[in-house]
């Protein structure tokens, strides 16, 4: 997905294109050779209409809607109680009351996703700036090194945290031989934390080594030669070059981490509850839809915030923020 | 003959010049060398456990028995387990195929559409790269409930197919930008009708995107556990499901093997499409 201020003119290419496009169309550009026609495209965004954006409409149609008395699916009621739930208690007489449990679930997801976010960047950022600095050999070798973990199950990634943390688990063997005794690791909010960090690294690490890999790294070398020192090369060359990556790579890393599942259920047992398995059990054990559906969209309003902020970068710094991997 | 042999020696002092300063002073920069290398074991210490503790022959997946083929044998027999494999590769092949075909149609296709249009276009299929996935999830749990259909094979199969698309669609995306206008230019300019230039040009140069594409896709559907959660149903368990439900009955050793095969097949696919990029290149350079 490509965010990017509007381009005015018309791209040169299409202007240059040969006789095949007699019949000026001012609407579409014309057919260039090898291209297909118009129609061609639409299986793939029928697909898209069908099973992300109506699920995307039909989630917010829900939260809008009625629980029926026995849970599970909705009924067609117009009510708020969803998101007043999110806030506020009532009960048996009516009685309303702040209810802070789900804002602190909230406030624990937005928390975990942070530091998660945080760590990668420090993590990342010097990893891709070494990837990008080696070799055209050695970089592409470390560009496979990266891409396996990112290639790999998530279920897998997360559970080999469960084998070495569990209480027979590598550290702590290691830390009862030396003596120091057993340590509680999994099912603890640091495991679930460990986990997120460990399984969106590579998240961050592509995108930004993306944006440094073109780079020809002899200006860095320029501004050595004019007297500059290391860390106004990183700040005022390196940096302004990698934004665009790590945007993309905050966005990658932070938005799935706010919403994740499957680290805190296996890593953070049931002591961390986030708003991705909140949200999985509205649909699941506790039955209420439309509270479910008011959090899945309280989660895409972040989305479209975050995505309107970087798409106001990218049209005030003329950069353009590739989001993808 | 001459001419490389007039060259080359102006090469190699120019590269012999820059190569070690570059390096050393953007290596020395405090921190960036021994975090990157910090960062690498990281991302593979946990793997490695997990590998050599597919080889345990103990009968718990945590305590370290001694080295066996064992639990390999076991997974094998394990009905259910196979059966869930089997389900997940009858899912991954039917969504890859479709999504790869209709990724190639549309990344032939979209500029055509106005410039609008194919924006909002391309922002619908990328979507569900940046929407968490338990959202999505829940949301496609909904709106199949809604048009009628229940959690099972046919669901599973449209969702996999609608977020394989976006990455099926990026390296074939990729390769026509790289490949530019000339090949269909120069075919059109020699007498070729459409249908020729797309059938003995186009196609045949996406192959390498079109072979990228499609294995991402199918690894994607492979690995995809939280969609696939919500709309499983009995008889219809994809692999990740069923080792999700494994881990948390209280981890066996065959987990450890699962997850290992998982792996060996990451880097397998890693692996090619890695090699097809570098043939690639050589091949434009």
């Amino acid at each position: 997905m490509s965010v990017q201020a509007p381009e005015r003119a018309q791209d040169p290419a299409s202007q240059t294109t040969p006789a095949t496009a007699a019949k000026p169309n001012r609407l579409r550009t014309p057919r260039r050779p090898g291209q297909l026609g118009w129609l061609a495209s639409t299986p793939a965004i029928i697909i898209g209409l069908l099973f992300t954006v109506g699920p995307l409409i039909i989630i917010v149609l829900f939260s809008f809607m009625s629980r029926p008395p026995q849970g599970g699916g909705v009924v067609y009621d117009f009510t708020l109680d969803p998101y007043i739930g999110f806030l506020f208690q009532s009960d048996f007489v009516g009685n309303t009351t702040f209810d802070p449990r789900y804002l602190q679930v909230f406030g624990d997801s937005l928390w975990q996703a942070l530091v998660t976010t945080v760590i990668c960047l420090l993590l990342s950022f010097p990893l891709a700036l070494w990837m990008a600095t080696r070799s055209t050999k050695l970089q592409n070798f470390l560009v496979l090194i990266v891409t396996i973990p990112f290639w790999t199950n998530l279920l897998v990634r997360t559970y080999a945290w469960m084998l070495i943390l569990n209480d027979n688990g590598i550290i702590n063997n290691a830390s009862s031989a030396l003596g120091f005794g057993k340590m509680e690791l999994l099912y603890t909010p640091f495991a679930s934390q460990l986990g997120l960090i460990y399984t969106f690294l590579p998240f961050m690490v592509l995108p930004i080594y993306a944006s440094l890999a073109g780079f020809d790294f002899r200006l860095a070398e320029a501004a050595y030669d004019l007297g500059a020192r290391k860390w106004a090369v990183i700040r005022r060359i390196i940096l302004p070059i990698a934004t665009p990556g790590i945007i993309s790579g905050v966005l990658l890393v932070f938005m799935p981490a706010f919403g994740s599942y499957v680290q805190p259920v296996l890593l953070g047992g049931g002591k961390v509850l986030l708003i991705g398995n909140l949200i999985a059990s509205q649909f699941g054990d506790a039955r209420n839809w439309p509270f479910g559906a008011a959090l899945s969209v309280i989660i895409l309003v972040m989305l479209m915030i975050a995505l309107m902020a970087i798409a106001f970068y990218s049209r005030k710094s003329g950069r353009k923020v590739e989001i993808s991997l | 003959m001459t001419y490389t042999d007039a060259t080359k020696p102006v090469n190699a002092v120019s590269r012999r010049d820059r190569k070690p300063s570059r390096a050393l002073r953007l290596r020395d920069f405090p921190g960036v060398g021994p975090i990157s290398i910090f960062a690498l074991i990281f991302l593979y210490v946990p793997i490695i456990i997990t590998t050599i503790y597919a080889f345990n022959d103990g009968s718990s997946a945590l305590v370290w028995k001694g080295f066996s083929f064992r639990w390999f044998g076991e997974v094998a027999q394990n009905a259910n387990l196979m059966s869930s494999v089997w389900v997940s590769l009858q899912i991954a092949i039917v969504a890859t195929v479709v999504a790869t075909v209709f990724s190639i149609l549309f990344a032939l296709s979209v500029e055509r559409l106005r410039r609008q249009g194919s924006a909002i276009a391309t922002a619908i299929l990328t979507a569900p790269l940046v929407i968490p996935e338990i959202v999505l999830a829940v949301a496609t749990l909904g709106f199949i409930r809604m048009i009628g259909l229940q959690p099972g094979m046919f669901a599973l199969i449209l969702a996999h197919t609608s977020f394989c698309i976006p990455f099926a669609l990026m390296p074939i995306r990729a390769r026509l930008k790289g490949l530019g206008n000339t090949y269909f230019e120069a075919a059109t300019d020699l007498g070729a009708t459409n249908l020729q230039v797309f059938r003995r040009i186009t196609l045949p140069l996406l192959v390498p995107g079109i072979i990228s594409g499609a294995i991402l896709a199918f690894v994607i559907s492979l690995d995809d556990f939280i969609i696939s959660n919500f709309l499983s149903a009995a008889g219809a368990t994809p692999l990740p499901v069923f080792l999700f439900s494994l881990i948390r009955r209280g981890a066996s050793p065959a987990v450890n093997v699962v997850a290992t095969m998982l792996l060996v097949l990451a880097i397998v696919v890693t692996t090619i499409t890695f090699l097809q990029s570098q043939r690639r290149s050589n091949k434009h350079a």
